[in-house]
């Protein structure tokens, strides 16, 4: 499950760098983007580059502006973040309490655990197929698989959140004599608070990927369907279009909570 | 935690879910509370399961499957490690490159098919492409990081001994950053077998389990749809106990990371 | 060098390492790729219902190359229809091409250099079915329901015509995109209320999983659906000699195809792509096998691709014109009628779809 726990990468450079350090850092960052549109650009303005394997940046530009125009662009985001919205929150709920009570009872450990990891060795795009005999393809399809795709890291770092509850603090809580809820409440749920926080960034990230597998295989609306529909009528900038809105989707979901986790980290050191 | 119950009996808590599923399958079906269009009987399962190996190309599907994933995995490991090598060992490069390419790995993997299956057509070279970009992200993202935490007295020492960049390389990045490559290569191994599926699933018709799976569906053959569904999950499990073996073997010379 | 090539020479070396299991390396000969907008029954590489899977399933191309043991030719069956055969000439990994009306016109308009060498399927009718008990009666009752097609296919464009002549536009039905294999799928299990297709719903009809309950046989034919073989400009260009022999050929399965004689023989052959045999006789029940399969670039076609032409920009299908005038190029089709003394033996029919004495 190395896939969902092992925490990717971050940026490591330290948040106390000095603007004008980070403002270097960024125009530097936008060099090579700019290069690469530029390189596009003449490109396609020189005729290098075949427009049926990359249409001009204007033109994709002017697609855009269309969309957004007629707000098609805004509905197909709009239906994709609805789904992924509702999935995510079943799914990342029903997790947590699965995750809570794995991490408790060694006893539910025992009994689910094993049927719930060849569960989830399966890959949500297999799944899909199987869904569509049993629900058809409409909105139910989606949601469950949106939902299992947050459901899987979910309850895993959610269990492994719990696990990770320093024994010490546990003395601690048995010294004041605490009640079993008390305990839960006032040490191990508070100590697994990052690890929840995982759980939700990769619960999120993984629904959103899921989204995408799932609205390309079956679906009449939303960004998924946006790429096939741009496959198939041979609209290379829409295909983009859709390419950018789900990867700034993305980046904005997982800057967001990748900001969040900090702070929460943060905040517990300081508390410690 | 310390452990307090017996091995055995965990086992056997393990197998109690999954054997009742099964009995439940199996006495629904028998009475037929379910449709077994919905529920084939595990029998018509392993009937099928049986017709598939023997009668049709199971395992040429599965060969093919695998070849795809192992061709996109090592090209897109090897490519990765190398790329990510040039941005770590020079600092400007890395800069100049990383932010951009942290962007694009939020786009979703998926969302490549349309631009690979343009640029690159109906052939096996498009599913590759595929598959090695799946790998290529996570082993980039990993090597660069485990790369960029090599001891910074090492590299002194390094440069009071005037090393050359392949020395530099060889001798001071690569052993540093070893466990980070191989979480690498662990994630691009479960990447690479899930973009196998998923360019199966959207790309040009060929021989392979996800085409298996997708053909199940439209022919409504739910126990045909099943045999692919756990071959999936068995394939994604092997190679995940692989990746996990061959790291452990790769690090052996190391202390275990966490105390 | 373009990019394309620079993607292709990556793409290439990624090949080379990539334990390839179709490819064995041996001394190139001459490959001619020929691709086919459909696929057969649980994936066949066959077709059924044109004068070109005649030519697949007889092997007209094989013979007219037998004695050129250096000269191969590849068949590839897209179960991704038309827009997949675009990608295919985009990558100059075909060189000929049975191809559907708007997926041409798709592929001209951004730029895809090919021409179009004679026709093929050229009338093909569109079929609507309904699934059963959905209270589906006529074209109007689509309002608002769950209709399939493929996208981007010569069958999307009949489909918005269809819908047109009735009142609707194609936003007052919620499409939904599927390839013909998974609208059989979700019409029988009825997660769809309604498909255009053809000899796949016939199928389905005739078992009772759905109701067909238009069709545009019989009716105007300009809602029907042309299609025609497409090849790749810079191939001509290079090969003009076995162009004209691949043309030969297809007209040779054109004629053998026109046959009333080898209706039943017909067939047979096209039952290779897994259609049963009296769901193609339905498909061509009162339609003549000339008038299906005639090759001819007559005036009837021309005008029809330049209405389509209109139409898909008018529909938003197409965002440019296309210039339809150097796309027909209709020497190879007359030097092979010539060859084969086949001047008179089919019918030209004028742009009023009456037929025209020459």
């Amino acid at each position: 499950m190395a896939v969902l726990t092992a925490s990717e990468p971050e940026a490591t450079r330290s948040a106390a760098t000095p603007w004008r350090n980070r403002a270097v850092d960024a125009l530097i960052a936008l060099l090579l983007p700019a290069a690469l549109l530029l390189l596009w650009w003449t490109a396609s303005d020189r005729g290098w580059l075949a427009e049926q394997i990359l249409p001009h940046p204007i033109y994709v530009y002017q697609t855009l502006r269309d969309m957004i125009a007629s707000g098609d662009l805004f509905y197909h985001i709009g239906v994709s973040l609805q789904r992924v919205l509702i999935g995510f929150c079943i799914g990342a709920g029903f997790g947590l309490v699965l995750g809570i009570a794995m991490g408790l009872s060694e006893r539910v450990e025992d009994y689910v655990k094993p049927l719930f990891l060849a569960f989830a060795q399966i890959p949500t795009l297999g799944w899909i197929p199987l869904l569509m005999l049993l629900v058809g393809i409409g909105e139910t399809l989606k949601i469950i698989v949106i939902t299992k795709g947050a459901l899987v890291p979910m309850t895993l770092n959610t269990f492994a959140g719990i696990r990770n509850v320093s024994p010490r603090y546990l003395e601690v809580a048995r010294a004041l004599r605490f009640s079993r809820w008390q305990t839960l409440r006032l040490v191990i749920l508070p100590a697994s608070i990052p690890f929840v926080f995982t759980g939700i960034r990769y619960g999120l990230t993984h629904a959103w990927t899921s989204l995408v597998g799932v609205e390309l295989l079956a679906s009449s609306e939303g960004l998924g369907y946006l790429l096939v529909w741009g496959r198939q009528m041979f609209w290379l900038d829409t295909v983009i279009i859709a390419m950018l809105a789900i990867g700034l989707i993305g980046f904005i979901m997982d800057g967001g909570l990748n900001r969040t986790e900090r702070l929460i980290q943060r905040w517990k050191r300081n508390d410690i | 935690m310390a452990q307090t119950t017996s091995r055995a009996v965990r086992i056997r808590r393990g197998m109690t879910l999954p054997l009742l599923l099964l009995v439940l399958w199996e006495v629904s079906n028998r009475t037929g509370l379910v449709d077994p269009r919905f529920l084939p009987s595990l029998e018509s399962v392993a009937l099928t399961a049986k017709r598939e190996l023997l009668g049709n190309d199971l395992i040429f599907d599965l060969l093919s499957s695998l070849a795809r994933n192992l061709g996109g995995f090592l090209v897109g490991a090897v490519l990765g490690i190398a790329f990510a090598t040039v941005l770590a060992m020079s600092p400007l490069a890395g800069r100049l490159v990383m932010p951009t390419f942290n962007g694009f790995k939020q786009i979703s993997l998926l969302a490549w098919i349309p631009l690979i299956s343009v640029w690159f057509g109906f052939g096996e070279q498009a599913k590759i492409v595929f598959v090695a970009l799946a790998c290529f992200i996570p082993v980039v993202l990993n090597t660069y990081d485990g790369m960029r935490e090599a001891p910074k007295d090492l590299l002194e020492v390094g440069q009071a001994l005037q090393f050359n960049a392949r020395q530099r390389f060889l001798r001071i990045y690569l052993p540093s950053a070893t466990p980070a490559i191989a979480t690498g290569i662990h994630l691009g191994l479960i990447y690479s077998w899930l973009a196998t599926v998923g360019a199966e699933y959207f790309l040009a018709v060929g021989p392979g389990i996800g085409g298996l799976v997708i053909a199940g569906r439209e022919r409504f053959d739910m126990a045909m749809v099943m045999v692919g569904v756990v071959i999936l999950g068995l394939v994604g499990f092997s190679l995940n106990r692989l990746a996990a073996v061959l790291e452990s073997h790769l690090l052996r010379w190391r202390p275990p990371r966490t105390a | 060098m373009t990019f394309s090539t620079i993607l292709r020479t990556a793409a290439g070396a990624a090949f080379g390492f990539a334990l390839s299991l179709q490819r064995t390396l041996a001394a190139d000969p001459l490959v001619i790729h020929v691709g086919y907008e459909a696929i057969g029954v649980d994936n066949r590489p066959f077709a059924e219902g044109t004068s070109a899977a005649t030519a697949r399933a007889g092997e007209f191309l094989e013979k007219e190359f037998a004695n050129d043991p250096n000269i191969k030719i590849e068949w590839t069956f897209f179960k991704g229809a038309g827009p997949a055969v675009n990608e295919g000439f985009a990558n100059d990994q075909l060189d000929f091409a049975y191809q559907g009306d708007l997926p041409s016109l798709i592929g001209r308009a951004t730029g895809l250099k090919t021409k179009y060498l004679l026709a093929s399927g050229a009338r093909k009718p569109s079929y609507l079915a309904v699934a059963k008990d959905f209270g589906i009666k006529k074209i109007e009752d689509l309002k608002g329901r769950k209709v399939a097609l493929q996208r981007g296919t010569n069958s999307h464009l009949s489909a918005i015509k269809i819908l047109e002549a009735h009142g609707l536009k194609e936003r007052d039905v919620q499409v939904v995109n599927l390839d013909s294999a998974a609208t059989v799928a979700a019409l029988t299990s009825k997660d769809i209320d309604a498909a255009f297709g053809d000899t796949q719903l016939i199928n389905l009809a005739a078992k009772g999983s759905a109701d067909i309950i238009y069709t545009t046989k019989g009716d105007d034919p300009r809602f029907g659906r042309n299609a025609g073989i497409i090849a790749r400009e810079a191939f001509i260009e290079k090969n003009p000699e076995i162009t004209q022999r691949v043309v030969d050929a297809f007209v040779k399965a054109a004629q053998w195809s026109s046959d009333e004689a080898n209706r039943a023989a017909q067939f047979e052959l096209w039952g290779k792509s897994g259609t049963p045999i009296p769901i193609l006789e339905e498909y061509f029940s009162k339609d003549t096998l000339a008038y299906r399969n005639s090759p001819l670039i007559d005036d009837l076609l021309v005008s029809q691709y330049k209405e389509q032409a209109i139409k898909s920009k008018e529909f938003g299908l197409i965002r440019r014109d296309v210039d339809l005038n150097r796309w027909f190029e209709p020497k190879y089709l007359n030097r092979a009628l010539e060859r084969l003394k086949l001047k008179s033996f089919w019918q030209p029919y004028g742009a009023d779809g009456k037929p025209t004495a020459s």
